[in-house]
Parts: C-alpha cells; structure tokens; sequence
C-alpha cells in the first residue's frame, strides 16, 4: 500500500458515531411518522397528539428512565463481554430497600436527611448486589448468564421474603414528602422532569466513562479480547468486577427513581425489565460478542423503543399486539445493524 | 506444452473498492504443483480462495478442464473437484477426529441414529488414504497444530479432489513436522492432484512447486520455474528490487551486564530444570519443535504459568513468579506467539493497542490523555514504518506483518529489560519480516535484552548471538553463534545426536 492520495481517502468515521446517527435517524424517523399522525389525530384546536409536552415527558422520558439508566449499566457489562439479567431483581430490591428505611422516618422530615438515606440505601444495596454477580463471576470462573440467572432468581427472592408486606411503605404510612413530591415528582413549568433528568446525567456519566476514562478503554479492551487485554498488563478481574458494580449501582438508581416516582415499591417492581433493559442495548448497538456499544447507543435504543411503545398508544393499536411489535422491531433493528456491519467491513477490507 | 488445467482469466477482485486482484490471467497444467507468491496482500491467497469458491471475483473467468466454473459457494468448488486446506485451522475441538472428519455427512443407522463404528472406520480409512495413522477416537482438541493439519489433508483428499489447495500450511509446523507434510504432499503429486501452494517461505516452494507464479500488489508479475527458481529472483519479483540478505548489527557491541538469571526453572508437565542467563544487548535463540517448551518457559517468566517453580532474577533482583503485573513492571515483556488471540485486540483502533500497556501512565486530570496517546502512536507508526490507513484504523484492517509491527509498538512504548518474542514473523511477508528483524536487532543493539523464540531456523541462526536448544521440555544444548548452522540445530532439535 502507498501513501493514500489526497481525495480518495474515506474520511474516518469511529464506528461507534456511525452507529449513533444511524439510530437517530430511526428516531427521527419514527418521531416524524408518529407527529404526522399526531397532527393530523388530534381534533381541531387541541395539540399534536403525539408532539405535546406531556406526551413527551409522563408518555416518553419517564417511563423510559429507568430502561435507560439500567441500560447504560448493562452496556457497559455487555461491551466486557457479559451479560447482567439480574437488574430488574436488583432495581426491585433496591426500591423496596429504600421503602423499608424512608417509611421509618416522618413525612415531613428535613430534605438533607430523607434525601441522603434515599440516595444511598437504594445506590448501597444496587452496588452490593453488583458486587456479589462480578464477584461470583470473577472469583469462581463462572459464565455470567448463569451467574446473574441465579442471583436474577435470588434477589427477587428476597425482595418477596425481606419485606413485612407485599407494598412498602406499610399500610398506613407514606414516604416523606422531601423525596417524592418535592424531588422526584418536582414540578417545573406543570411537568416533572426529574426521571428525565437523572437518565440524563446517567448517559453523561456513562460517555465518559467510555471515552474519556482509562477505565472505559480498559472496559473496551476486555470485551474486545480478553487474552491480549491479559497479556497486556491489564487487572481482568478487577475491570469485571468494577463492570457488574455499576450495573449493579445503575439497577439501584433506577429502583429509587421509580420509589420517589411512585411514592411505593412492590415485590413485583420492574419483573421482566431485565429483557428490555438488555434488547434496549442491543438495538442501542451493544455487541453481545463484547467490544462494542455506547452510552449514548443505550440512550438511543431505549429510546426507539419507548417510542414504539408510546406509538402503539398513539395509533390505538391493539395493546395485545404489544409484545409483538416490541419483538419485531429488536429482531429489525439488530439485523439492520448487522447488515450495515458487513456492508462496513466489505468496504474497509 | 498441454493445453492447460486450470485457466484464470483476467481476474479482478476488490473488497469494498481496495483492489485484492487486477486482471489476473494465469496457468496451471494437469498435475503441476504450483506455488503462489507475494507478500500479504499481493492477494495470493485471494487467488485461492476463488478457485475454492470463498470469494467471487467480480470480473474476469475461470477454467477447469477447458470448463467455464462459476463458484458460488465452497459447495461447489468441492462439487467441481476443488478443496482447499486453509491456514486457520476450523475443527470442533470437543469432538473426535473421526466426528470432525466426518462433519456434515455423518453415517446413519435407521435413518437417523449415527452409525459410530462406520464413521470411525470412514475416518481410518481417510487417514489411511494419506498414509497416517491416528486414533481416530482422541478428541481434536487433544491433538498437536501438526496432527490437526495433517486431519485436515485428510479431509481434503477424502472429498477425492482433482485441485487442492494449500493456503500457508507449515505457518505453525516446527521443521520435521513440515518435513512430514512436504512428504506428503510429494505422494499426493504422485496421484496426479494438481496442487495450488501459497506460502511465504521459499525453500519449501523450491522443493515442492514445478513453478512459481509471483504476485504484487494484486497483479501477476511472472512465473518462474525450474533453474530460474532462486531466492533473489523470486524477492526481486516480489518487491520489484534487490534486497541485501541481513547481518545482524548488534553483535558490534560486546554484551553488557548480565539482566536475567534463570535457576532451576520447572513447571510440571511443560519444562523442567531450566538454566541459562541473558546479557543486555544479547539475542538469545530458543529453538525446538512445537510443544519442546519454549512459549512455557516465556509465559513463565511473564507471569503466566502459576505452576512454575524456581528462581527467576532480574538485575542481581529476584523476581516473584505468577504475575504478569510483576513481571511487567519489573520490565519484562513478552511479544507472544498467537498474535490474533494474545497480541492484540483485532477489532479496537492501532493507537488504543499501543497505548495498552502504558495506559495508567496515561493520564490527564484523571481522564485519558488522548494527545499523548496520538503522539506515541504517531512516534511508532513513523519509526516501525506501520502501514495502515490511520493510528485510529482498527488493527484487523492491516496486514499481518504491520499487526505485529502495532504489538511491538506496544512493548517498546512500555519500554523495559527484556523483550521476549515469540514466533514474531509468523504469518508475516518477506517486506515486514525484514523490518521487523531489523527492529529487533536494533533494539538489542540499544541494550535490550532480548529472548527470540522461533521455529524458523534461519531467522534464528541470522538473528542470535547464541542459541539455546530444548527437546521435551529441557534445554538441551547451546550453540554460539560461530558455530550455528541449521544442521546442528535441527539435530539437537530432534535428538539424534549431542553437539558436544
């Protein structure tokens, strides 16, 4: 090969961006198609049905938050190569943690006291049960489905055995009004944005985990090849273990999101969010093969799906057709992606 | 002259605009084997895989036979007589040799119950054809590379080929072990199967091809044959210039201090009683054949081997075995032997895999210092002369000789006492092989020390100041670098006779 010639060289595009706009555009694909619908539904003087502030937040965002802060989470898990199904045990268990403490103290009691104990039985809990997946993981070899199988089983286990009452707080009792009406529920201009908020400081995070940390090369690295990450010097185990720890922290945050949100937990609390959590990743570009996905992906891909979701209600399609949908389009998306990866490489080869 | 067997005509084939062939027309009569030359990405394997039905060219013909063939698919190669035998080994390691062999048309009892005696005696049988004998019964994954190999002839002679084609067969094979193929393919010549023989390595294409069709930058540039077939013609051919044969620079320096003292040195079942000691400035050869323990000694010495028990020390220093931090930061490095597995991360960007090793030096404000990183990669990309389109180009879009050039990056921006290479220009082409010799010798010319591991005896006997020898695990002689030479290498390699 010669010196390129200037001209013909194919600009460089990270892989990882290409794959960002890609999803965009679905994005805005399916934003257009459901506005234009959204317009022309709504009767004459009442706003888009689809384009309104309420639609986009309480229809949208919130909903979606805690898809997408899990999500990030189990990205960063997936580009090492594994896998977390446990989060939406753990996102239970932490918002029933954080019931069972809130509810002891007064409904009036001071923002600084019920706030710190709302981050942190919740965050406590997430980051513990990460712990104990990278640790089984990482100290006894095991494969990380199985692994997070069986503490998927074990933490929603407890969170059925652990508290007094199937609901928490307790009959009777209400959670202090400084984490869920004045902070969570937090009104700003008749909205409540704050879920919205807190999955948005979770992508920032999760970029520059990615991009910007040693760790995050280190995460890419592991995913990418194990062996050579090894031969290189790096702490394989201990990058695990840091992984499933914020999947873990991520799944907590996201249980006290849905708390404060709510103003309740239940034992039955986000059963079954593990699989979207995990197709939202993957149509958000996550490799299960390890070494590739973004925060911003996650974003993405949480996103389309919210969107169908919501457009499903938009368009009054039958709800029972709902999973359907939701499955068709994680198969569309993700063959999508695979045909526009052998169509990268035919052309970088 | 026949009319002839195998016609390419006016071949073209570009991967996503990148030309791997241009309008290659090439010949080959009945029964000819036929070598095929170039450097990586003269697109000789390429050529292969066409005729194997891999790749399908976008222009041009090909005929068998006076035959026009098509080939859309492996499948129909194989139906057209076509077989290949590729250099990425492909088996089921978990399974047997005989259910391997067997693969996709396995014997059935009733319809569907596997007929187990009948496919172990079709595999026998197979094995037999080339005149091997294995137990059909051990699982593929217990095998050595050159037993696998030699189970994958099998399977290709067993489809009954009128072509074969060798892509790189002795890239992992130690010297006898080749020496064994190279017989075997003599006899299936003997049958009348005309053979395509795609390799780097000179000496055996003299020996087993009746000519060479020369290929670079992805056009056909000559065929030579018979008498023409000497090593400056065919490098000439392959780089469009005469090359100088290399004579190693640092043996002006005396050897300085000596870096590395290994004492009684055993991991049990990979090497025992191990002893010999390295100078700054030194190339130590290890020769032996595949599985002697040489890789086992390097990977214990980096820390890899939890097993291995002894005394390790580095500048008058002991070092702990078992962890390759330990080894690393006491400045030990090791180039390893499986480039794609353990060198590099294929699909991450050439800069990232530079900046590896030195990664928690890399920082700024806590964050990864991406300039500093563009600097180094920038540095070795100019120094090692890596070609790729960008440092930010992922390493599985270079050539193999320019991915080994980006895990030596690696190691030299690390920096350290000893580097330690192992099979460092296998799978390598003629052009890089050069450069990377050069690079080595350079480095222990600055003071390195440096360990070279290699199954190819020239570039051992090139490259060492002195060779140490092993044969089942034990060192089993050392030769200085007056005295070397292949013969008295391969000897101690074999066991047929002591040097002293």
């Amino acid at each position: 090969m010669t010196a390129p010639v200037a001209g013909t060289r194919p600009k460089k595009i990270r892989s990882g961006l290409m794959q960002e706009v890609g999803l965009a555009v679905v994005v805005v694909l399916l934003a257009t198609i459901l506005g234009v619908y959204g317009w022309n539904d709504a009767a004459p003087g009442r706003p888009n049905t689809f384009f309104n502030v309420d639609n986009l937040i309480d229809g949208i965002a919130t909903p979606m938050s805690y898809y997408a802060i899990m999500a990030i989470g189990v990205t960063l898990v997936i580009i090492t190569g594994g896998i977390d199904i446990s989060v939406g045990s753990v996102m239970a268990l932490s918002a029933l943690g954080g019931a069972a403490a809130l509810q002891t103290l007064p409904v009036d009691a001071g923002a600084f006291h019920v706030l710190s104990l709302a981050f942190v039985v919740p965050l406590a809990i997430g980051l513990i049960c990460g712990l104990i997946n990278g640790g089984l993981i990482v100290g006894l070899k095991l494969h990380p489905f199985i692994v997070t199988l069986g503490t998927m089983s074990i933490f929603r286990g407890l969170a059925n055995v652990l508290p007094a009452e199937k609901t928490l707080p307790s009959a009777g009792k209400q959670l202090p009004t400084a984490f869920t009406t004045n902070f969570m529920r937090l009104e700003i201009g008749g909205l409540q944005p704050m879920p919205l908020i807190i999955m948005l400081i979770c992508v920032a995070f999760g970029w520059f985990y990615l991009r910007m940390l040693i760790a995050g090369r280190e995460t890419y690295a592991i995913g990418g090849n194990e062996e050579a990450a090894r031969f290189s010097g790096m702490r394989v185990g201990w990058v695990k273990l840091r992984t499933y720890s914020l999947a873990g922290l991520a799944a907590g945050l996201a249980g006290m999101v849905s708390l404060g949100r709510f103003g309740t937990a239940s034992t039955s609390t986000a059963s079954g969010y593990e699989l979207t959590v995990i197709a939202s990743a993957v149509v958000g570009g996550a490799s299960l093969i390890g070494g590739r996905g973004t925060a911003i992906g996650a974003l993405l891909g949480t996103l389309i799906i919210a969107l169908i979701e919501n457009g499903i209600i938009i368009l009054r399609l039958a709800q029972e057709y709902r999973l359907v949908i939701i499955g068709l389009a994680i198969i569309i998306a993700v063959s999508l992606d695979r045909l526009s990866s052998i169509f990268r490489n035919r052309s970088s080869h | 002259m026949s009319a002839p067997f195998i016609q390419f005509r006016s071949i073209t084939k570009t991967f996503g605009g990148v030309a791997a062939l241009t309008d290659v027309t090439l010949s080959i009569p009945r029964g000819e084997c036929h070598g095929l030359m170039g450097e990586n990405g003269a697109g000789k394997s390429t050529l292969g895989k066409i005729l194997a039905g891999i790749h399908k060219p976008e222009k041009g013909e090909m005929e068998i036979d006076g035959h026009l063939h098509v080939f859309s698919s492996p499948r129909d190669a194989l139906a057209a007589g076509v077989a290949m035998v590729h250099q990425e080994l492909a088996f089921c390691p978990e399974l047997s040799v005989a259910e391997n062999l067997s693969m996709g048309r396995y014997p059935k009892k009733f319809g569907a119950i596997l007929d187990r005696a009948k496919m172990n005696a079709q595999a026998e049988e197979l094995l037999a054809a080339i005149g091997v004998k294995l137990d059909v019964r051990s699982k593929m994954g217990d095998l050595s590379t050159a037993q696998e190999q030699i189970v994958q002839i099998a399977a290709a002679v067993g489809t009954n080929p009128r072509i074969l084609i060798f892509d790189e067969p002795t890239s992992s094979l130690s010297a006898p072990e080749a020496e064994r193929l190279f017989e075997l393919i003599e006899s299936l010549k003997v049958r009348g199967i005309t053979m395509i023989y795609v390799s780097h390595r000179m000496p055996e294409l003299f020996r087993l091809c009746d000519k060479i069709s020369i290929l670079r930058d992805g056009r056909y540039v000559g065929e030579l044959s018979g008498p023409e077939m000497t090593e400056s013609a065919v490098v000439r051919m392959m780089i469009g210039r005469d090359v100088e044969s290399y004579f190693p620079n640092h043996l002006d320096g005396a050897p300085g201090e000596i870096v590395l003292k290994v004492r009684n040195l055993s991991s049990p079942g990979r090497f025992r009683e191990v002893n010999f000691e390295l100078r700054a400035g030194e190339i130590l050869g290890f020769a032996g054949l595949v599985g002697a323990g040489r890789s086992e000694i390097a990977k214990a010495i980096f820390g890899l081997d939890p097993q291995a028990k002894g005394h390790v020390e580095l500048d008058g220093k002991n070092l702990p075995l078992g962890s390759i931090r330990t080894s690393l930061d006491a400045g030990i490095s090791l180039v390893p032997e499986d480039r794609k597995r353990q060198g590099c991360i294929l699909g991450m960007a050439c800069s990232a895999n530079i900046s590896m090793a030195v990664l928690p030096a890399l920082t700024k404000a806590g964050m990864l210092d991406r300039t500093r990183e563009k600097q180094i990669s920038e540095k070795y990309f100019a120094e090692l002369s890596i070609k790729a389109a960008s440092p930010e180009a992922p390493v599985n879009s270079l050539s193999g000789g320019n991915q080994q050039k980006v895990v030596l990056a690696k190691w030299l921006a690390k920096g350290g006492r000893v580097l330690i290479v192992d099979e460092p220009t296998r799978g390598v082409d003629v052009g890089a092989k050069a450069a990377i010799h050069a690079l080595i010798d350079q480095l222990a010319r600055q003071g390195l020390a440096v360990i070279l591991i290699s199954s190819e005896l020239p570039e051992l006997i090139n490259l060492s100041s002195r060779v140490i020898v092993m044969r089942e695990g034990r060192l089993v002689g050392e030769i200085p670098r007056t005295q070397l030479d292949q013969e008295s290498v391969l000897r101690l390699m074999a066991g047929v006779a002591s040097a002293n």
